[in-house]
């Protein structure tokens, strides 16, 4: 087992809101809700859920561009969840994201090869007369040919733009990089592209992943590891393997059962998730996802269930889950 | 079965300030009374203009130039506004992609339903508002009396994306266009979304025809399926066929880019080289060869014809010079 | 840091926003037209004193109120001075008006603008509750009022100032009306920049963009300078074009007022006073430069539509 690169023990993230027409009621989002896991040098670690889980919220505390409510980030020896924007600085280089969206990452009165020289001479990484090298080599990296380096960012295809999001995050040489949906936006043939690419980089520099996504087959070809959060917090943890062939908790079935099939007589016969998830703005009591468990049982209801570990490299956080093995399956969804 | 819509040779211009481009390239069409139809393609290759065109929705600057449609015997795109107006929302149903922007912020969803009762059969308010919940309910909102009430931004997405079906349904339409109304959507929601749709179809017999990216998602809805690229069809086909013998060598790249829940974990997924051809900028021959790994000399000189596949299943149509033959096998 | 293109060979396609913006400004006849008439201005103010014919404080009593013919285009006034040279000069002030103020209150805007949109806080509700304070006051009031509460101290002062140190600087009275009268335009004109300017930088300063700048550890003043602002760019153009027509009617009605530019220095709104008097025995000295003033006034509209719909495609027909 490698050494471990993150720390993340009991990250919390609430936001305050204002409701009513007039602002006039305060209420608290509980966007991330004691979320805990050691991110391993080398792995892909994917988080999936569905909007609300606190997928992309995770993201974004880890690399302290949204100050977490409590918790700590372990990094290097030093706890980056407490440092503010000048003390995150020389963190920065190591620890990058790539964002959804490759239509709005981009400042659109930049050129290309502007975007991808501003990190490296900021953090003075390069000195000014080795750019244009350097703006090559990373241009090659993710597959473009150097005259790229001269466009902007409207006269780029939806891929050809996450490519140049992905060389801007690899500009600094960062060990750790965040993926926040990166591939979502894109159309299906340019996604395996990129999941290729991204897969071909961790090879190249030793990279590690947090891959966030809400569609478990396209986490499949990625991951090493596979949290699957609910409503702020990780309903099941396991080695890919282990979650794909064996899921364990009940909205790990559901999401699983909710991934379209291409085998067109499969997909008519099967059975779905009910309902919708509640508000983060008022979670459920006990287990968050009690109202829409085909498992659940008075305990789920006034007791959050802690993650445990179940089997090896397999945790999941669920009363009715006794283990692997004892779990009775009969009146669930999938 | 007859159809009910037939599209032939249907061409869509953008006019840009550099003379017009070209976005929609003679795409012929049919559905069947009752058929479902999946129109599949990537982003830019004209799936919903050509929808859009139907129904005389297209944008500025964006023009049907050539071709027919005719539905249920006339040529929509000769009809008048006026009598499209009409067609829309009683024969034709529109349900749209993005529930959050598509919907009135400050009309209660039950008006918005009424509205185009009362606009379009001329219904009192209160007979109307009783079918507004009517529809609420068939479209599975619990609750459909007190939700009538609500405005859309009390709804979650699912529930609006709901709240829109139920607007394409007032009128009972005889063709339902579902352009992309899962994209936004999360996806156990998406799903519940497709089963509706499915259960609604078979319920009314209404034909559908639904946009989408994503192949795998109408796999259990459609009974056909087109694959569009560039602005043509490129591959026409009963949904078994393009999954068990897809043809065109980009329904196969597509098939073959999708992740799927059996493929073994950490693989590296075939991809498509290469990204599609911008409007305006297609190339003289076939529109996919320059990333299609099997084209020929002949691929770059002639854009290939949508033809039968010998040996197929005889709905089996595919453009391609070099599979067509090969069609049967597989 | 970097600018300009750093990979030059081989490229073929330096393609820019603003040169497209410029492709769909010059197709539109009408701002095309306000360009010429802008550019014409501009040209005439910069090389006023080859253009005229005359001198345009040079009097000829013999040739007084004549009607415009070969000699004098636009006749002469009742001291019988050349109207077009008048009219001439009263572009160079016009024009030195009109730069001068917009880009004072563009200058104060955008930097107040852009603290107060980027950090919000008490910074950013102070510098409102100014703006709203000061653009619902009418304008010609709150003008009259500074320059009506302001010149007689600040002339004591001068006088003051000059019997203390004897240097002639604090005796040109000329620079109290220039002082004043630059000064509270562009006191009053500020404000909707400031406001434009802040609800740009509230808008852009949560673009993925800038988030994606703040990930790579950019300090404030970097994203500020090279993200955001260069991003609210458009807006404040059309503002520009708009605020510099405004400002030149602005520059007359004070003339007109008698609170502006004083005589003998010509300007269109003293000369439209003037003129107004007269009217009726001579309309050629109202009529020449009020059409001058309403032409050039139409071209800035005419400018900064279409300077909107350039920037602005989307909303385009």
């Amino acid at each position: 087992m490698s050494a471990t690169l993150l720390s993340i023990r009991d990250l919390r993230k609430e936001f305050p809101v204002r409701l009513g027409a007039f602002g006039e009621r305060a209420a608290t989002v509980h966007a991330l809700d004691g979320f805990s896991v050691d991110i391993v040098e080398g792995e892909t670690l994917s988080l999936v859920g569905e909007s609300g889980c606190g997928k992309s919220t995770t993201g974004y505390c880890v690399l302290n561009i949204q100050r977490p409510t409590s918790g700590s980030v372990i990094y290097a020896g030093t706890d980056i969840a407490k440092l503010d924007d000048d003390g995150m600085r020389p963190f920065r280089r190591d620890l990058q994201i790539v964002f959804q969206d490759p239509y709005s990452t981009l400042n659109p009165r930049m050129t290309i090869g502007d975007a991808l020289a501003e990190p490296i001479l900021f953090h003075g990484l390069a000195p000014k007369a080795e750019i244009r090298d350097r703006l090559r080599q990373l241009l090659a990296d993710v597959g473009l040919s150097e005259r790229f380096a001269n466009r902007y960012p409207h006269e780029l295809s939806g891929g050809q733009r996450q490519r140049v999001a992905i060389a801007r995050a690899l500009a600094c040489r960062p060990r750790f990089i965040v993926c926040d949906e990166a591939i979502s936006a894109l159309d299906v043939s340019v996604q395996a592209q990129i999941l290729n690419l991204l897969l071909d980089l961790q090879e190249k520099y030793g990279l590690t992943y947090l891959f966030i996504a809400h569609d478990l087959a396209v986490v499949r070809h990625i991951s090493d590891r596979v949290g699957v959060m609910y409503l702020g917090r990780m309903a099941e943890l396991a080695r890919a393997e282990a979650l794909f062939a064996r899921p364990l908790h009940p909205y790990t079935r559901a999401l699983l059962s909710a991934v379209p099939s291409t085998d067109p007589r499969a997909a008519r016969n099967r059975q779905r998730l009910q309902g919708e998830v509640p508000s983060p703005l008022s979670p459920p009591s006990g287990c968050r996802f009690h109202t829409r468990c085909p498992l659940a049982r008075d305990r789920c209801r006034s007791e959050a269930p802690a993650l445990r570990e179940v089997a090896e490299g397999q945790s999941v956080a669920c009363h009715a889950v006794a283990s692997a093995t004892e779990t009775n399956w009969e009146n669930s969804p999938a | 079965m007859s159809a009910l819509l037939e599209i032939r040779g249907l061409t869509i211009d953008i006019e840009r300030d550099t003379g017009p481009a070209r976005v929609v390239d003679g795409i012929d069409l049919a559905v069947e009374e009752g058929e479902s139809l999946g129109i599949v393609g990537e982003s830019g290759c004209g799936k919903s203009l050509t929808m859009l065109s139907l129904v005389g929705l297209l944008p500025n600057r964006i023009r049907a130039t050539g071709g027919s449609a005719r539905f249920a015997g006339q040529d929509l795109l000769a009809l008048p506004q006026e009598a499209l107006r009409k067609l829309r929302g009683s024969q034709i149903g529109f349900i749209f992609q993005d529930p959050m922007t598509s919907l009135n912020p400050v009309m209660r969803v039950g008006e918005q339903i009424a509205e185009a009762l009362i606009h379009q059969s001329g219904m009192a308010k209160p007979a109307a508002m009783e079918r507004a919940a009517e529809l609420l309910e068939l479209v599975g909102i619990p609750s459909p009396r007190d939700r009538l009430m609500a405005y859309p931004h009390e709804l979650s997405g699912g529930m609006r994306q709901r709240v829109m079906i139920a607007i394409g349904l007032a009128g009972s339409p005889r063709l339902l266009i579902a352009d992309e109304p899962t994209t936004a959507l999360d996806v156990t929601i998406q799903a519940q979304i497709v089963d509706l749709v499915r259960d609604l179809k078979d319920r009314f017999g209404m034909s559908v025809v639904w946009i989408t990216h994503d192949l795998a998602l109408i796999a259990g809805l459609a009974d056909r399926i087109a694959v569009l690229y560039a602005g043509t069809v490129v591959e026409d086909a009963p949904v078994e066929v393009i999954f068990d013998r897809p043809t065109h060598p980009y329904t196969r790249g597509l098939l073959a880019s999708l992740p799927t829940l059996t493929d073994r974990p950490m693989t590296r997924l075939p991809s498509i080289g290469g990204t599609p051809p911008e409007p305006g900028r297609r190339p003289p021959g076939c529109p996919f060869a320059p990333r299609c790994t099997l084209a020929e000399a002949a691929c770059d000189a002639a854009v290939p014809k949508l033809a039968a596949v010998p040996g197929s299943d005889p709905r089996h149509r595919v453009a391609c010079f070099v599979t067509a033959g090969e069609g049967g096998r597989a | 840091m970097t600018a300009g293109p750093i990979i030059t060979p081989g490229d073929d396609r330096p393609g820019s926003l603003w040169r497209d913006a410029w492709r769909r400004l010059r197709r539109n006849r009408l701002a095309v037209a306000g360009l010429v008439i802008l550019a014409l201005l501009v040209l005439v103010a910069a090389f006023g004193p080859w253009l005229t014919p005359y001198d345009f404080l040079s009097q000829n009593l013999d040739a007084r109120n004549l009607p415009p013919s070969m000699a004098h285009p636009f006749g002469t006034d009742d001291l019988g001075r050349d109207v077009l040279s008048r009219v001439i000069y009263g572009a160079r002030t016009a024009f030195l008006v009109a730069v001068l103020v917009t880009a004072v209150a563009l200058l104060i805007g955008v930097v107040l603008g852009a603290i107060a949109g980027f950090y919000g806080g008490a910074f950013d509700k102070g510098l409102m509750w100014v703006t709203d304070m000061t653009m619902s006051v009418p304008q010609l009031l709150l003008v009259v009022v500074i320059n009506a509460s302001l010149k007689q101290p600040i002339t004591l002062w001068m006088e003051a100032r000059y019997l203390e140190t004897l240097n002639p600087i604090y005796r040109n009275s000329a620079i109290i009306d220039f002082v004043l009268v630059f000064g509270s335009m562009a006191l009053i004109s500020w404000p909707p920049y400031a406001r434009l300017v802040r609800a740009q930088v509230l808008s852009i300063r949560n673009r993925p963009y800038v988030t994606a700048a703040r990930a790579l550890g950019l300090t404030n003043r970097i994203i500020l300078t090279r993200y955001v602002l260069p991003n609210a760019a458009g807006p404040l153009i059309v503002a520009v074009s708009a605020g510099l027509g405004t400002a030149m009617v602005l520059e007359s009605a004070f003339s007109f007022l008698g609170i502006g530019v004083n005589p003998p220095t010509p300007s269109w709104g003293n000369m439209i006073s003037d003129g107004l008097r007269v009217w009726t025995n001579y309309p050629h000295l109202l009529l020449a430069p009020a059409a001058v003033l309403a032409v050039v006034t139409v071209a800035f509209n005419f400018l900064g539509d279409g300077l909107n719909d350039a920037l602005n495609p989307k909303g385009q027909k």
